[in-house]
């Protein structure tokens, strides 16, 4: 598991989400400086010093990060330059055959919600593995662990698979796994004619066929090979994202599981418009699954049956 | 208290770069990987630059049709010093600029001169191709759509121009993409390469056509002296050549292919630069050069009798002298951010931003400073100080050959220069007989700047010298 940090010291929530997943998955800890690859030839060399100074921060940035991790997880530090960091930070992912891949929300967003930068969107868009978001100002408990993954759930088809794979990563966790499906519907003017009663039978239609499409989905993951201990669904209303977000209870340990959308290219995360109102809007940390791992998290699940 | 003498001359110990660049840690060792030929394409890809676009306008007017002889001057001279460049750095096991060199083996005092000298071979020269840049560009525009920047927004004052308001856009510009942390990949530096030698043969192979032996009836009409100074406003066309002087501890038998790749670079880069110059001289009578604008790309048009090929070279021009300001600018930013670091001048030019990880302040100071030099003067000006600093730079390194073979002949140099003494010799009898045929003012200017720069080190540099606090307080013995 891979965790960017950032040579400027704003990374403690990334790095209290990595150690949470860290772990939960038993798994260990890469922290990993990008700093600006070397020009090519033409001045002579003339920045040998600057070279050495970015190195220098980039150690000392990774020293204060490994500090702050628990001992009781184990965790190696990188320096690795590249022309980007997303591209530097998928390049390392790479190599260390990393599940998960966590990067710290942009400084620019509001305090306890998920603000997509420069970097994270870049790696939304193009990340074959899991990324994983905190909250701006993340912190967890020096302990913790993750006690329940709930699945951003919309009912249709590409979405029963990333409930399947949401099954396989909580499984493999140790936490309990919810669906979640969020009906968001705007008051509508009194000015329609048709009173307000009708939008709310369309509503209740629909939660209808979430729920049982969600039953079934459920009923997909208690065949597979690795079951999570406790399968849970809830739905949240609100008249806005945010407030339907807002609407069901979450947990200290949780974090919130969303598929990329279907319609980008394949095997890469490409984040849908309700995906990224869902990311935007989440009190807990986000992990998104690129669509090419939900088919390959859900195949391997269900061949272990 | 260290006596003035003895700061001047202290130097900057090599464990002590070493440290500094990791070179023991088993991280900055270098592997031996690069051969003869992938250096000496180096090197060419490194010197092609832009002077070749801007001189003619400026030497033919000086020294006549005979300016090609000065091409093979001023290659010369370039080729002597590079090589005496290659011994200085091989007894560096570090890497660094010519400035980092001269500390760590000719004391404080010359870097300090060093390090001005490479003020005028960065920032002015950012500024002398910005001037360019600015001239291509409005051939461009005015060939494209009809359209030219006035006069008084694209000249300098002493043009009749108010100010060139080009230039400062193009400084200003890759000042913003160096702040943001932009660098240029091995690909796009390859391209750029290939456009310049393009657009340069795509000039010969035209120009050819408006060949009139009548040009060159009078070949030397300045004489030997005409040459010579000309070939002082070139040398600025040969800066790079010394890339692969400091590429040496990565080269694989450096004594043999470290002289033959700079002797390959040259050659392929002076035979060159000699067919342009040539086909420009005998299409054009030398009274046509004087303030020609974008010389090459007019050249071409009257040549040709259409606008498309000075089109394609202006285009050509345009595309990558922006590059080669990108590249100098940051050179010089990252060369003030060791003296920073050294503490020769103030610790802001060593201040990092933490998200970008570029030396922000630096870069506004080096953005203002050289958009205001190609804002407001000519850029012949500019190419001169440009290679007086060069010429002075590479004079110091070829003196300080011969001072440390009589002052640490022990140290283990992974390249001497053949035949010495003749060598360093040679090439600074060289530097010198060029200097002192640049026009008055320029040397005038150029000991005004490093008597500037030495007064600077005598009040600052010395005393917030970060060796003589290490020296001070016992951690480096003198």
């Amino acid at each position: 598991m891979v965790v960017g940090v950032s040579p400027d010291r704003r990374g403690r929530p990334a790095l209290h989400l990595g150690a949470l997943l860290a772990r939960s998955a038993e798994d260990d800890l890469v922290l990993c400086t990008i700093v600006p690859t070397p020009w090519p030839p033409s001045p002579a060399k003339v920045d040998a010093e600057y070279r050495v100074e970015l190195e220098r921060v980039a150690a000392e940035a990774l020293d204060a990060a490994h500090a702050r991790i628990p001992a009781d997880i184990a965790a190696t530090t990188l320096v690795r330059s590249a022309r980007s960091v997303p591209a530097g930070l998928l390049e390392v992912a790479e190599e260390r055959d990393a599940r998960f891949l966590v990067v710290g929300s942009s400084s620019a967003g509001v305090f306890g919600r998920i603000a997509l930068g420069s970097i994270s969107s870049r790696l939304m868009h193009s990340s074959p593995v899991l990324v994983a978001l905190p909250p701006r100002g993340y912190r967890c408990a020096p302990h913790a662990r993750v006690t329940r993954v709930t699945a951003a759930y919309g009912g249709s088809e590409s979405s029963e698979d990333i409930v399947v794979a949401a099954a396989e990563v909580t499984a493999r966790l140790g936490a309990t796994l919810r669906l979640a499906s969020f009906a968001v519907r705007a008051r509508p003017p009194y000015t329609s004619g048709v009173g307000t009663e009708a939008d709310r039978s369309m509503i209740d239609q629909w939660v209808e066929e979430v729920e049982a499409a969600g039953r079934a989905a459920l009923d997909r993951v208690r065949d597979l090979a690795a079951v999570p201990p406790r399968l849970e669904t809830v739905i949240g209303y609100g008249e806005s994202w945010d407030e339907a977000l807002e609407d069901v209870e979450w947990q200290d340990g949780e974090v919130l599981a969303i598929g990329s959308s279907a319609v980008g290219p394949v095997a890469r995360v490409f984040l849908g418009s309700r995906a990224s109102k869902i990311v935007r809007n989440s009190p807990v940390p986000v992990v998104v699954v690129p669509r090419g791992t939900v088919a390959e998290l859900a195949g391997r699940a269900g061949r272990a049956v | 208290m260290a006596s003035l003498r003895q700061e001047f001359l202290r130097r900057k110990p090599v464990s002590e770069m070493a440290e500094e660049t990791g070179a023991d840690t088993g991280k900055g060792e270098l592997e031996r990987s690069i051969g003869l030929f992938q250096l000496a394409a180096f090197g060419i890809g490194a010197t092609i630059g832009t002077g070749i676009f801007i001189v003619l306008t400026e030497a033919v007017p000086i020294g006549g049709p005979a300016v090609v002889l000065s091409f093979v001057l001023a290659g010369a001279v370039a080729g002597l010093t590079a090589i005496c460049y290659a011994e200085l750095a091989s007894a560096v096991p570090v890497s660094g600029s010519s400035y980092s060199y001269a500390y760590a083996t000719l004391g404080e005092g010359v870097a300090m001169i060093v390090a001005a000298c490479l003020l005028l071979e960065y920032g002015v020269s950012s500024a002398a191709v910005a001037v360019g840049w600015s001239q291509y560009l409005n051939e461009l525009l005015d060939n494209l759509f009809g359209f030219t920047v006035p006069d008084s927004l694209s000249n300098a004052p002493e043009q009749d121009g108010f100010f060139n308001l080009p230039a400062v856009i193009l400084v200003v510009l890759c000042s913003l993409l160096l702040i943001r942390g932009a660098s240029e990949s091995a690909k796009v530096n390859a391209v750029m390469v290939m456009i310049k030698v393009g657009v340069l043969v795509l000039f010969v192979v035209l120009g050819l056509q408006g060949w009139n032996s009548d040009n060159l009836s009078d070949f030397t009409p300045f004489g030997l002296s005409g040459i010579t100074s000309a070939a002082g406003i070139i040398f600025f066309s040969y800066i790079g050549l010394d890339a692969v002087s400091t590429a040496g501890e990565e080269v694989r038998n450096p004594r043999r292919n470290l002289p033959l790749a700079i002797l390959i670079a040259l050659t392929v880069v002076t035979t060159l630069y000699i067919a342009v110059a040539l086909v420009a001289v005998a299409a054009q009578p030398v009274a046509g050069f004087e303030g020609q604008e974008a010389g090459l790309a007019a050249i071409l048009e009257d040549v040709t009798g259409s606008t498309w090929p000075a089109t394609v070279l202006a285009a050509g021009a345009v595309i990558s002298i922006f590059s080669v300001t990108l590249v100098t600018l940051y050179g010089q930013t990252r060369i003030l951010f060791a003296m920073g670091r050294d503490g020769m001048i103030p610790p802001l030019f060593h201040k990092l931003n933490p998200r970008t990880l570029t030396p922000v302040p630096t870069t506004i100071i080096v953005a203002l400073v050289v958009s205001t030099l190609a804002g407001v003067l000519p850029i012949d000006f500019l190419a001169e100080m440009t290679s007086i600093g060069t010429l002075v730079a590479f004079l110091v390194v070829s003196v300080g050959v011969i001072v440390l073979r009589r002052s640490a002949p022990d140290l283990p140099r992974g390249f001497r220069v053949p035949l010495y003494p003749l060598t360093p010799i040679l090439s600074i009898a060289g530097t010198i007989w060029i200097i002192q045929d640049l026009r008055p003012v320029t040397i005038y200017v150029f000991f005004a700047w490093a008597t500037v720069a030495l007064i600077w080190y005598f009040l600052y540099g010395r005393r917030h010298s970060e060796l003589g606090r290490l020296e001070g307080a016992g951690k480096v013995t003198p």
